[in-house]
């Protein structure tokens, strides 16, 4: 840690309220920054979410037209991949990697500010395209040409637009990363000795930078097949593109981006566990590596999303194989949770409930991932509810239960008080039921025949059932939404939290609640992977003498 | 400091309850829990690999759910201070190994017992007493699917097929139009109808009966109206269809203008004509052979959002005559 004295103080201009927020290369504003920005998609996101079920909850509705229905959908996939969970992810991670490993900031604090200009500057881009011209982007968040090349207005070049405007944002952020990882670990932090969370960080930035420009790309080629129709052919078919090739580029991109919003949630998973069961994650080698064993096969899994396009069965085959070797090192790291919680000392707070939550729910998701891998299994349940249920299952359940669990556990670091636990035992009470409620029977709609994105159906008996319960579930989720916003207005005048409040065990509860804008006065030398527990110990040792 | 019997009690009202769902399922046609009952073999062999699948997910799931209700009932903490700590464990190779090698072995049995029923799923039986498989081609319109029969046959939407006898798919769109997927549940997996691509499918349906069916990938504003389905019928009455029809359309028959009419146009234009999605069409309008044959062939970009699809760009002289003459028949009267 070379870093010296402090940098010359701010321009008056510099230090308002506002301004000082709009100008921040501040490693720890910049998260907070993004947490909130991703937030408000969230709650955009939301009220899309809570409109498809109203238009589903009974046969032959109409809240929605098809048209309008298909742009809701299509902006809610959106949003919640690439508006919220990816730039929560770079928000957390934002804050938390120079943190973790004793860092005064990232590697490049004006490129990490301006991977999130950019990134609001595409959310802005995407919220105002709901007003161009013929409404929002409507062909899915996938967009599979020949519908997102014919589809008219310019709703779809928005979409492309502020995806553009990201894909920039996160590759950027995604260089910011590594080189700070690699570089600006504290003197003792070897690899084997780095949080299991900065691990997932790693792994995560490295896949945002193999795999966005695949999109970047595709998404170009998109954009000049919309907007020059006789001079580019890739993907329609009448003079010669292929639709399918479109298809193998977004899922290239695709299923690692999967990856991107489950690694770093299940880094908190394994940031939460071992501090609130009192022991060290068990197997933490076995965590770390099978962390970037998923993120290796990742990259040669995707066209497991396209068994029914017709490929050759030789090649479904060698998809489906690769698929489920991925649950191997998944299934390892759920058995390694397990394992860490055995014999524990459990302190049953709001993180620790969602840490717990996360792991009931995404072992649904991930065992039901076993159906779409085989691929005639697939071949009956794609594109149904079944699919829906799943990825709700790993991405909701799974990804955004993490993400909750973890803002509870880091909010007293981030604004020096705690979120209220009532509140929080609230909000995961009423998401964890109103979750299975709205998604379980899911599952069942897909079986029965219900394909995805149909703006509605005309059957009644089971077919209507388990859609009105889906919806009663929704609301369910909705009010547990409004909880978690009451204890977050709440947390403002909460309890205060110490440095240390949970016993952690890296290096962030090291310093100050909130911390210092340089981080830390000094940095303990690290022996092991559980810094501040060495510490502890220490401390009584030398007190026992 | 060990809590009596409560996780145990939980577990096993857990997995009670989980039974009585499952039974509760299979009782009543299995309600969702699996795939609708099949009624081809394809669509049998998928049905038996998703509950071999089932049966050891199954086993997975209540391993992982028990042990972690158990885990937390243990061993919260209660009466000891927050900062007490567990034992230091920090793993053990054997069970990494273990935990490693049970998915394996798991994983290792689906891959088998799929690709041993693979052969049953993907190739169509061998021709029967009653001749070759019948070849039909498939074609995913927005918003309608053609059926062309071997003799030039044509249906919209609603497919006749023989009962026990091999049926054939090439499932295609136009180069024009967009991605579709044919699906009927019962009748097998799906395969998607992509323009430029020509895919394959069969089933071979055992009993007359209506099997329903829809499209299952996203094609534009009128996606959960791609409806569709087969209708079995007994091969004496398929074929004594498929002659009637054919000798019928050579002749301008209504019967198909009408099919067409419900099945392509009236899905945005109403059935009276009235319109809805698209425009209200005047009698007129409906009974002026160039203006319409200029509209369905290239199809109509309107001011505003909608954009009308060229739906019969590829539609035979037979098809477009059939349609006028049952306008003619249904709107020329009031005009």
């Amino acid at each position: 840690m070379a870093v010296r004295a402090e940098s010359p103080p701010a321009p008056q201009w510099q230090r308002g309220k506002v301004a000082s927020w709009l100008v921040t290369v501040d490693h720890k504003r910049i998260g907070i920054l993004y947490l909130a920005t991703a937030g408000l998609f969230f709650l955009l996101a939301g009220v899309l979410a809570l409109l498809i079920r109203i238009q589903l909850a009974r046969p032959d509705q109409s809240v929605l037209t098809g048209d309008s229905y298909n742009e809701v959908v299509t902006m809610h996939g959106t949003a919640m991949v690439f508006f919220v969970v990816v730039p929560i992810l770079a928000g957390l991670g934002n804050f938390l990697v120079p943190l973790q490993i004793g860092a005064r900031d990232m590697a490049f604090p004006r490129l990490n500010a301006f991977s999130y200009w950019l990134f609001a500057a595409g959310g802005i881009v995407f919220a105002l395209s709901f007003f161009a011209q013929g409404g929002a982007a409507r062909t899915g968040w996938t967009a599979y040409p020949p519908l997102s090349v014919l589809s008219p207005g310019n709703g779809q070049d928005l979409w492309i637009l502020s995806l553009h405007l990201l894909t920039v944002s996160s590759l950027a952020g995604a260089i910011n990363f590594i080189v700070t990882i690699h570089n600006m670990r504290t003197a003792g932090m070897s690899w084997m000795r780095m949080p299991l969370f900065v691990w997932a960080i790693e792994v995560y930035a490295w896949l945002l930078l193999l795999v966005l420009p695949a999109l970047s790309a595709g998404l170009t080629l998109l954009l000049l097949e919309r907007r020059f129709p006789g001079t580019f052919h890739f993907f329609v078919p009448e003079d010669g593109g292929s639709p399918v090739l479109y298809q193998h580029v977004f899922w290239f991109f695709g299923h690692p981006e999967v990856y991107i919003m489950i690694l770093p949630a299940m880094g908190i998973i394994s940031e939460i566990l071992p501090v609130f069961s009192r022991k060290p994650a068990f197997g933490y080698k076995a965590i770390a590596l099978s962390t970037v064993a998923i993120g290796c096969f990742s990259m040669i899994v995707w066209a497991h999303h396209m068994f029914t396009v017709g490929l050759s069965n030789y090649l479904n085959a060698w998809f489906m194989v690769v698929s489920m070797v991925i649950a191997v090192p998944t299934g390892m790291k759920i058995f390694n949770w397990l394992a860490t919680l055995w014999r524990g000392n459990l302190s049953l707070d709001t993180p620790m409930w969602f840490a717990i939550g996360f792991l009931s729910i995404f072992t649904v998701g991930g065992l039901s991932g076993i159906y779409l891998a085989a691929f005639p299994i697939d071949w009956q349940v794609h594109d149904t509810y079944f699919v829906v249920a799943h990825f709700h299952y790993v991405l909701f359940g799974g990804s955004l239960f993490a993400i909750i669990g973890g803002l509870f556990y880091w909010w007293p670091k981030m604004f020096g008080r705690f979120l209220s636990e009532r509140l929080g035992k609230l909000t995961f009470a009423l998401l964890f039921v109103g979750f299975n409620v709205t998604f379980f029977p899911q599952h069942m709609l897909g079986l029965l025949g219900m394909p995805r994105r149909i703006y509605t159906y005309s059957e009644g008996g089971l077919w209507q059932a388990y859609n009105m319960v889906s919806t009663v579930g929704s609301f369910l989720m909705g009010v547990g939404v409004l909880v978690f916003m009451l204890a977050i207005a709440r947390s403002r005048t909460g309890r205060r939290a110490g440095n240390d409040p949970w016993l952690g065990d890296t290096l962030e509860w090291y310093t100050t609640s909130p911390p210092p804008p340089h981080n830390f006065d000094t940095v303990p030398y690290v022996t092991s992977a559980r810094p501040l527990s060495d510490l502890r110990r220490s401390l009584k040792e030398r007190s026992a003498l | 400091m060990t809590p009596p019997v409560r996780p145990r009690l939980l577990l096993i009202i857990g997995v009670l309850a989980a039974l009585l769902a499952l039974a509760g399922a299979a009782a009543a046609g299995n309600g969702g829990f699996g795939p609708t009952s099949p009624a081809s073999p394809n669509a049998e062999g998928i049905a038996t690999s998703f509950w071999f699948v089932t049966a050891l997910v199954l086993g997975v799931f209540l391993l992982v759910e028990s042990l972690l209700v158990v885990f937390v009932v243990r061993f919260r903490r209660r009466k000891r201070p927050r900062d007490a700590d567990g034992p230091q464990i920090h793993g053990s190779n054997r069970l990494e190994l273990a935990w490693t090698a049970g998915p394996v072995l798991i994983l290792f049995a689906i891959a088998v017992f799929v690709f041993a029923k693979l052969p049953g799923i993907i190739d169509s039986p061998d021709a029967t007493a009653s001749g070759g498989p019948l070849r039909i081609e498939v074609v995913g319109h927005q918003f309608y699917w053609q059926f062309r029969y071997p003799n030039g046959v044509i249906a919209i939407d609603r497919m006749r097929a023989p009962a026990g006898r091999p049926v054939v798919l090439d499932v295609t769109a136009p180069d024009w139009d967009v991605n579709h997927s044919w699906w009927i549940p019962r009748l097998g997996g799906k395969i998607d109808a992509i323009p430029g691509r020509m895919n394959t499918t069969w089933f071979r349906a055992n009993e007359p009966g209506f099997y329903e069916g829809r499209c299952a990938e996203l094609c534009g504003a009128f996606h959960a109206k791609m409806l569709t389905g087969v209708e079995v019928l007994p091969q004496a009455d398929f074929d004594e269809w498929l002659t009637t029809a054919f000798s019928a359309q050579h002749q301008a028959d209504p019967a198909l203008g009408r099919e067409l009419w419900e099945g392509v146009c009236a899905k945005c234009h109403g059935l009276a004509a009235e319109g809805g999605y698209g425009p209200t069409l005047a009698a007129a309008t409906l009974t002026n052979r160039d203006a319409l044959e200029t509209v369905i062939r290239n199809g109509r970009a309107l001011p505003g959002r909608n954009v009308m699809p060229s739906v019969g760009r590829d539609w035979t002289a037979a098809q477009l005559q059939s349609l006028y003459a049952y306008l003619e028949a249904e709107f020329g009267s009031q005009g």
